[in-house]
């Protein structure tokens, strides 16, 4: 993504300055062909300035250093370097930013959207440049594998979910119900294994179950960082699995003024968006304005239409940054609404139905295609509000204030006799204060010291018609922070620690509406050690162990009954009776104190090699994750109800252990044709009673291949890409027992029971993607054909698989226009 | 400084917002029209009133563990022709729901199917319409559409005498499902419930 910016910014040869286009960089490798200066061998050489391209002021200090080599040059105080006596035409340069200008690029890093690096022209003739930026991490996250989504890669395709967008990330994949409810899944965790980061601040919503995706659009969003290591000390509980970090526009200043407004039209789901944005950076003003509607009628799979698969999401966002002195402020708000349509033909409230459903090749019930959204849905909104003030009080230190509120508001529907009222209809407000100490450099350590004050308040809203399924809760949470990180010239060693203090307040309806209520607290201490060695130039291995930690949900604690087609017993609504031989009761609700409920933890040790070589850059990725108490569902017997035999599940903890890994081989076949191969794998297994984990990833594997076209007419270039996927089947998947043999008793189910899954686990999968994207300085147009061959599967993760295909072959059309007031 | 005081002034409004936002509403209590506990069957004999037989299903928790109880058998006369009819409540509630009240009123998107032990009834006869929709059954109602209901229906027995055989009455829940052809198994099951048939 990178390359393909700098690609635009290239061909400038005729200009009195080639301009550099480089990305928050604070380590830089520059590949410059030089002309030679003189016939003598080693007697080439290489003149440069590094300016500012706004104001064209001259950045000092820079260390520019001759690739491969021990020789270095500093750029004086006009910004020039001078490096003498070359053996060689073609020269690498790595500039980097250390000492005093690490702040100063830093500076730049943070108040401008990229420092611009000029060389003098009769420097080279630069036919061939490079550049390669590493960006840098966050605080904390330096030893954690992690990959980035670009704003490129999030526009080429607004209509899908974060989730979606994720998933092409090897070792990422999403869980879903149906194509509208789509959950990110790292490494096999997912839900509130998972912490986003939505700005800044977790983000507030209903997650618990599989049937609620975050409420994110992907259009509002900048960039999307994916840590795959336990990133809990930096960020809070929940990080067992990893966290995905959402960020909206950085409101860079000196920026001019920017509009893109895009539009498009896909056929499966004759869906159709349209998107604007703004932005503008003046001296200390910055500002950035976007709005996204998206609609998608009945999506449709190979032999048949999805009813009621359809989506409406609206969404605005708006930025404003000041900064005074060495004060920096930021205000942020986002609005997100949605109105989500389920499968109709998932609704089975009875066994018979749920055996009808199950055994059925195609949906039950199958209509024209249309736009509405009936029964079942989830209507949303969210509203995020965030003020951000950094202090830099010294040029390695800093002060960060983050307060943000959020209010989500879900209401879900069920065809049920009273479909017109919510079954859920729940608002969650949530307050979060964050202060961060970027503390001065200190005996070769540098950190962050952070206190944070995360409090929820959750409420039903009356007029249900059924006992609230969550109950009302309060959560307050104190947590205090300090990572600390070691440099050395090839070693990086980071440490962290964290103490979270975490109080609930809990309040339900029984059944027969008697109040329930319940009061429990945990302290929770997690810790992270991360190593960083650079084994040489392009060759980097990070390693980090760390612990991360939560508290069960409360759908885990306190669910009773029918949600969606299952019904589950969370973990302090059943108990077995001892004076009644072990009886299975729900008749009360323990309290978590007397229960032998304990959080979550988890210990995750991920590792990652990276190794970078002419034309190839190779990434392999190892982790183990053992998690105690690990929270999951299966089934408890099949019980005679008035609806007929239902089979029952509960909430259960055991000891689980995950182990996996991806590799990916980046080659650049040529200048303008480069593939990327990705493979993931997981093995997860529960170590108590020594049986397969439902609902995990099968082993994936992808290739992507992008084609620069030659350019057609000039200023225009276009790209075409080819994405084949294979899936495999899940082979560790659990056993399968039908419905039917539960409900005619043929096997028997009791708490003892080896987990089971309904159906089994749907056959593997290969998938076709193409996409052809035409750039022109002011637009942007793209075809994709998703599912090119129409073919029928099902994807294991998806909830829906029990009941109907994915979606066929889909023609995606978008068309984006970008206006620059002043051109670069 | 000019600066501390802002910040400080904007700490405590944040910390402000953050700690009044703490209150421990209760959930208030909801009625339950959905959840069934209680269904009983009446045969009323057309031509004795106080001749009334009562078959009792009952499963007490709701949508807890308890397994479902059938209280009952039904226990019928030879020769004699009864209305069947209904009373079905939500008993976690006190007073109890009359859910009947609500079938009624969504009559045209509820139908009731049966099966019993074949040609336990002189009319009607055979086994029922839940394994073929149109199958016999004497319905005496029908709702807007001029669907049947089955909130009533009639029954004759023969002189033959039953022991020990079966009757299931099912209700099924059918919004814009219910057509003049739809069966037991279109839409979902409100009540399904299997009862010992005796005729004596």
């Amino acid at each position: 993504m990178i390359l393909d910016e700098l690609v635009r910014l290239l061909p400038r040869t005729n200009t009195a300055y080639i301009k550099h286009f480089l990305l928050l960089s604070f380590i830089l490798v520059v590949r410059i062909q030089t002309h030679a200066q003189n016939v003598d061998p080693c007697n080439y050489e290489l003149k440069g300035i590094i300016l500012d391209a706004d104001t064209k002021e001259a950045i000092p200090y820079v260390q520019v250093i001759l690739k491969g080599t021990q020789r270095f040059e500093l750029t004086d105080i006009d910004g020039k370097f001078h490096i003498k006596d070359l053996c060689d035409e073609s020269n690498a340069l790595l500039i980097t930013c250390l000492g005093y200008c690490d702040t100063t690029c830093q500076h730049f890093h943070e108040s401008e959207d990229k420092p611009y690096i000029y060389l003098k022209k009769e420097v080279s003739a630069l036919d061939a440049v490079t550049v390669t930026a590493e960006r840098s991490r966050e605080e904390g996250t330096v030893s954690i594998a992690q990959q980035i989504i670009s704003k490129s890669d999030l526009s080429a395709n607004t209509t899908q979910s974060l989730a979606s967008a994720l998933s092409e990330i090897d070792g990422v994949t999403f869980t879903s119900v149906g194509s509208n409810v789509q959950l990110p899944v790292i490494h096999g965790l997912y839900g509130n294994r998972i912490l986003i980061l939505n700005n800044g601040l977790k983000h507030g919503f209903q997650n618990w179950g599989s049937d609620h995706a975050p409420e994110i659009d992907i259009a509002t969003a900048n960039k999307v960082t994916v840590l795959k290591g336990a990133a809990g000390v930096r960020y809070g509980p929940e990080a067992l699995g990893g966290a995905i970090v959402v960020e909206s526009d950085p409101l860079y200043f000196k920026r001019s003024f920017k509009t893109r407004i895009g539009t498009g039209y896909q056929t499966n789901g004759r869906g159709y968006f349209a998107n604007a944005e703004i932005s503008e950076g003046l001296e200390k003003w910055s500002y950035h304005l976007g709005a996204n509607y998206t609609r998608i009628g009945d999506r449709s799979a190979p032999d048949y239409s999805l009813t009621n698969t359809g989506k409406e999401e609206k969404s605005i966002n708006g930025g404003l940054r000041y900064q005074v002195n060495d004060f920096d402020f930021k205000f942020y708000y986002s609005y997100l609404g949605q109105n989500l349509g389920i499968l109709r033909s998932s609704v089975a409230e009875s066994g018979t139905a749920i055996v009808r459903a199950f055994n059925s090749d195609e949906p039950n019930i199958i209509r024209d295609f249309s736009y509405d959204i009936n029964q079942p849905n989830q209507l949303v909104q969210h509203h995020l509000a965030k003020i951000e003030s950094s202090w830099r009080y010294a040029d390695d230190a800093k002060l960060v204030f983050k307060f943000g509120s959020q209010l989500n508001q879900r209401d879900e529907f069920d065809v049920r006799r009273n479909a017109d009222l919510p079954i859920i209809d729940l608002d969650l407000i949530t307050n979060d204060l964050q202060v961060d100490w970027e503390h001065p450099h200190w005996f070769q350590l540098d950190g962050l010291i952070g206190l944070q004050i995360f409090n929820q308040n959750n409420d039903n809203n009356p007029g249900t018609l059924t006992s609230p399924f969550i109950p009302n809760y309060n959560t307050f949470r104190f947590s205090g922070f300090i990572i600390e990180s070691l440099r050395s010239d090839e070693s990086t060693f980071e440490l962290g620690i964290r103490l979270d203090y975490e109080y609930n307040n809990v309040r339900g309806r029984e059944p027969n509406q008697d109040l329930y209520k319940d009061e429990y607290s945990f302290t929770n201490l997690t810790a992270s050690l991360g190593y960083i060695l650079n084994l040489a130039e392009g060759n980097t291995f990070r390693s980090n162990l760390a612990t991360a930690w939560r508290t069960p949900n409360m759908s885990e604690l306190f669910s009773f009954g029918q949600h969606g087609f299952k019904t589950s017993f969370g973990l302090l609504r059943y108990y077995t009776d001892e004076n009644e031989n072990g009886r299975f009761r729900t008749d009360r609700v323990t309290p978590l104190g007397e229960s032998s409920i304990t959080p979550e933890k988890g210990y995750k040790w991920i590792n990652e090699w990276q190794l970078r070589k002419l034309t190839n850059t190779f990434t392999v990725t190892a982790y183990t994750n053992y998690i105690q108490n690990f929270i999951f569902n299966r089934p408890l017997a099949v019980i005679g109800t008035i609806r007929g035999p239902m089979p029952v599940f509960i909430y259960d903890q055991a000891d689980a252990m995950f182990v996996g890994g991806e590799i990916t081989w980046q080659k650049k076949w040529s200048s303008t044709l480069e593939g990327n191969l990705g493979i993931s794998y997981l093995w997860s297994r529960n170590l108590k009673k020594n049986e397969p984990l439902i609902n995990q990833p099968p082993i994936n594997v992808n290739y992507q291949l992008d084609w620069q076209l030659p350019s057609f007419w000039e200023g225009i270039s276009s790209q075409l890409s080819l994405n084949p996927t294979y899936t495999f089947r899940q082979f560790q998947a659990p056993r399968t027992v039908g419905p039917e043999a539960l409900i005619d008793g043929l096997v028997t189910i009791t708490p003892e029971s080896e987990i089971f899954d309904f159906k089994d686990a749907p056959d593997g999968y290969f998938l076709l993607d193409i996409a052809w994207n035409v750039k022109s300085e002011k637009i942007e147009l793209g075809l994709s054909i998703q599912n090119v061959f129409n073919a029928r599967y099902r994807n294991y993760l998806n909830e829906m698989r029990y009941f109907a295909d994915e979606p066929g072959i889909n023609f995606l059309f978008t068309i984006n226009y970008l206006f620059n007031s002043k051109s670069n | 400084m000019d600066f501390l005081k802002k910040y400080s002034l904007y700490t405590l409004l944040v910390v402000a917002v953050l700690f009044t936002g703490c209150d421990d509403e209760e959930p208030e209590p909801e009625n339950l029209p959905e959840i069934i506990t209680d269904v009983m069957l009446i045969f009323t004999n057309v031509a004795d009133a106080n001749d009334i037989v009562e078959a009792r299903a009952q499963d007490p928790d709701g949508e807890g563990v308890e397994e479902l109880r059938i209280l009952d058998d039904i226990t019928l006369g030879t020769d004699k022709t009864y209305r069947l009819t209904y009373e079905i409540f939500n008993n976690l509630e006190t007073p109890g729901d009359n859910i009947g009240n609500e079938i009624l009123d969504e009559d045209d998107e509820h139908q009731f199917f049966f099966s019993f032990s074949t040609d336990a009834f002189a009319s009607p006869t055979g086994n029922g319409n839940i394994d073929k929709a149109d199958d016999p059954i004497n319905y005496d109602d029908e709702d807007d559409n001029g669907f049947v209901v089955g909130l009533q229906t009639i029954w004759t027995t023969s002189s033959t005498t039953l022991t020990g055989g079966t009757f299931t009455a099912r209700l099924q829940h059918q919004p814009d499902v219910k057509t003049a052809t739809s069966g037991a198994t279109d839409g979902d099951t409100d009540f399904d419930l299997e009862f010992v048939l005796n005729i004596q």
